[in-house]
């Protein structure tokens, strides 16, 4: 098979001056000059790309119909000129075909997730000989990821199978007349590395692939396909215990799948909704008190080192306690990972996201524009976190606090998990302030929830006389409520700049703006 | 990969145009599609712009010494690639008599190809000889072009007569006639047509039509759904296409 020759162009110039080059210096045939957005479409699991395909959806900017091309080394095996105006999402969704079949075979039912997006110009070129007969095709490609990040012109030749020679030929031409360089990176992955991936990031590896015009269902869908990945991920490092990071990765996943769950009444079939997040409530509490016992042992040495040095030593045997409840804890909770419940709650779950007919017609909001609907429910858990953290106060107790954290996380993981969808600079006015006050209130809850179960723990401390290690231990105590009380102070500040004008006024420009090209 | 063999003992009944256009439509269709022009005329090859020639030799080919896959040229078209004609297929019936099994010999240069194929026309010269034998024993089914005028009606049964008395040679080999050149003005077209059809039911309904649009394929160069796509002949090719589709 001829291999696709690939080169970033280097050339000093725009598109229209190069192509000018290609078709009048170098005499190659113009066989199509196309501007609009493209997508690349894989599976979650990146099934087309491991065969070395690729799918494009394009969209024309102005008149004209979408199309779907399904390509292997740029020799396209089917286009199709005419498709809806939405991506593909099943395999049912494509165009009848015996290319597509083959396509839908390759997916084995998988749903296809809109990867990478750019705003393109893409020039089809010929180079003939003397029948004029087409030998090579070159493509020309300016693309710009749709947050406006310039992509290096790319030029690839592809040769025609019998014509390798005359390709080339060609290809010293070209170098001769356009200052290129090799390269091996296709569009899709500069679209990819760019960095504004993110409103379509991938074939679901590094997030969920969304659009704003995706209905509700598919998205939700998408994030928590994404999520269950990144909780799968982390899952036999759980089990295995040997770095914490596992389980936080496997924790935060699983609060991120009960929150997309929780806001999605209306959206997702209401007794799985309920099914789902009772159950992924219960994992999340068996993994608290190892997550909580991880947490003593992360930040005790620097607690620890705040008491005079005379004291530290006596906190030896209490760091010995600390171990072994902790590995108390991991044993519990790899006893309830590897539960009758937790498989078959995992089989279910899995069963569910695969299930397209759990996700056809599975609530009123299903079928709306994931952007509406998104941007409803972060603006009412927006208001629902203002009016509360204005309340906050003083004598708060730390109870309003802690539901006050909670609302916080709700807002944060909505507009992370959907990130993809939101205006950037919008997203990230609003994150940065919004990340610092759920640092202060988790800094809060900590020092509350650690002071408690260490004083709790030093009742197992080794003969109840050992009175220096117990004297020790309400040192660290005080630091930490030196700690909760600076966090505490530090809330009403901190939530002013997220309470501020120009943040508030970010929720409004969330959605993106059209950009003029 | 199914093997369709446009062939009539008679020439210029619109053997190539319908290999070329059929081959076209199928791949329009997303299936991958081989041509390989074995008439040393090289029409198909002309229609395609590829020069007729193969390098190596179509003896080779024949021999086996020489894989098929090396002499494939890419044609215009997505998922529609050719093995060009040469003038020296010429002898095509003589290095099939010299090799052993000459019967199975393009069978056998098929099969190389056989997982890259969907569907492969093969272009035939108009005889009855060893070669067309030979395509007889690769192909699935014969295509058969046929002009509804006497002398075709005789060869239409010369060729299904054949058939019935080389059942071994032809094995499960079908055989799909179908109108060509029709030209429903003509009162004798329609006459042999109805007779035809009667003699013989299991011709095909579709019917490609006379058309300036399909002399024209010789100025374009290319398959008639290229330059007349949406046109009569581009329809009735389309046609003809989906019909032999559940026929084979």
């Amino acid at each position: 098979m001829s291999k696709v020759r690939r080169y970033e162009v280097t050339a000093a110039g725009d598109f229209a001056s190069v192509l000018a080059v290609l078709t009048d210096h170098l005499g190659l045939r113009l066989l199509s000059l196309d501007e609009g957005e493209r997508s690349w479409l894989d599976t979650l699991t990146g099934t087309l790309e491991q065969a070395e395909t690729t799918l494009e959806f394009r969209r024309p900017s102005g008149e004209g119909t979408p199309s779907l091309t399904w390509a292997a080394e740029g020799r396209v095996l089917v286009y199709d000129p005419c498709v809806s105006s939405t991506p593909p999402v099943q395999s049912s969704d494509l165009p009848e075909s015996a290319a597509f079949e083959r396509l839908a075979a390759l997916v084995e039912g998988g749903q296809l997730v809109v990867g990478p997006t750019v705003n393109s110009q893409i020039a089809v070129l010929a180079s003939l000989d003397d029948e004029e007969k087409t030998t090579a095709r070159v493509i020309f490609d300016r693309s710009e990821t749709i947050d406006g990040v310039s992509l290096p012109m790319m030029l690839e030749v592809l040769p025609l199978r019998g014509y390798e020679d005359e390709a080339s030929s060609l290809e010293k031409k070209l170098k001769r007349s356009v200052a290129l360089s090799a390269s091996a990176t296709p569009m899709k992955e500069l679209a990819l590395q760019s960095g504004s991936s993110g409103r379509a990031s991938g074939s679901g590896r590094d997030g969920a692939a969304l659009v704003p015009t995706m209905s509700a269902a598919r998205a939700w869908r998408a994030v928590l396909q994404t999520l269950n990945d990144s909780m799968v991920q982390s899952f036999s490092g759980v089990l295995s215990g040997s770095d914490p990071e596992d389980l936080h990765a496997f924790r935060v996943a699983v609060r991120r799948i009960r929150t997309i769950l929780q806001d999605g009444d209306d959206i997702v079939d209401p007794e799985s909704r309920d099914r789902f997040r009772h159950e992924y409530r219960w994992l999340g509490d068996v993994t608290t008190p190892t997550r909580d016992a991880d947490v003593h042992l992360i930040e005790f040495p620097e607690l620890a080192a705040m008491l005079p040095p005379s004291r530290r030593e006596d906190l030896a045997t209490f760091s010995e306690v600390l171990l072994r409840h902790r590995a108390e804890c991991h044993a519990a909770m790899t006893v309830e990972l590897r539960s009758m419940r937790r498989a078959e709650f995992g089989t279910a779950w899995l069963s569910f996201l695969a299930d397209d007919d759990a996700w056809t017609g599975c609530g009123d909001l299903a079928d709306e524009p994931v952007l509406r609907i998104v941007l409803r429910r972060v603006e009412k858990a927006n208001r629902q976190l203002v009016k509360n953290g204005r309340k906050i106060s003083k004598k708060s107790p730390a109870i309003a606090l802690h539901e006050l954290r909670k609302e916080g996380k709700r807002l944060r993981y909505l507009l992370e998990c959907f990130a993809p969808l939101f205006d950037e600079k919008a997203l990230v006015t609003i994150l940065h302030p919004l990340r610092d006050v759920q640092d202060v209130l988790g800094q809060f809850q900590d020092t509350e929830v650690q002071a408690s179960a260490l004083l709790e723990l030093a009742g197992e401390l080794e003969g109840a006389d050992d009175h220096s290690a117990l004297m020790a231990i309400g040192g660290v105590i005080e630091q930490l409520g030196v700690r909760g009380a600076d966090a505490r102070a530090s809330f009403s500040k901190t939530f002013g700049r997220f309470d501020d004008r120009k943040v508030q006024r970010a929720f409004n420009q969330l959605e993106p703006r059209k950009k003029k090209r | 990969m199914k093997v369709l063999a446009t062939y009539n003992i008679k020439g210029g009944v619109g053997k190539t145009a319908t290999a070329v256009n059929l081959a076209h439509v199928a791949a329009a269709h997303g299936n991958r599609v081989l041509v390989w022009d074995l008439d040393p005329q090289g029409a198909a090859t002309f229609y395609f712009r590829v020069k007729p020639k193969v390098k190596g030799g179509g003896k080779a080919i024949v021999r086996g010494s020489l894989e098929l896959g090396d002499v494939i040229k890419a044609t215009d078209f997505d998922n529609l690639d050719l093995v060009p004609a040469d003038f020296s297929y010429r002898h095509l019936d003589l290095w099939l008599d010299d090799a052993k099994k000459p019967l199975v010999r393009i069978r056998r240069a098929l099969r190389q190809v056989s997982e890259e194929y969907d569907y492969v026309f093969l272009d035939c010269p108009p005889s009855i000889s060893l070669t067309s034998e030979s395509v007889f024993r690769a192909a699935d089914a014969l295509l058969v072009p046929t002009i509804p005028t006497t002398l075709s009606l005789r060869t239409y049964e010369q060729l299904d007569r054949f058939v019935e008395e080389n059942p071994d040679m032809v094995r499960e080999l079908k055989i799909l006639g179908f109108f060509s050149m029709v030209d429903r003005h003509k009162r004798l077209h329609r006459r042999f047509m109805n007779e035809l059809r009667t003699a013989h039911p299991e011709i095909l309904d579709a019917t490609i039509p006379n058309s300036t649009d399909i002399e024209r394929m010789g100025v374009h160069r290319e398959p008639v759904g290229a330059y007349g796509k949406g046109s009569k002949p581009a329809r009735a090719y389309e046609a003809l296409w989906s019909e032999i589709q559940t026929r084979l």
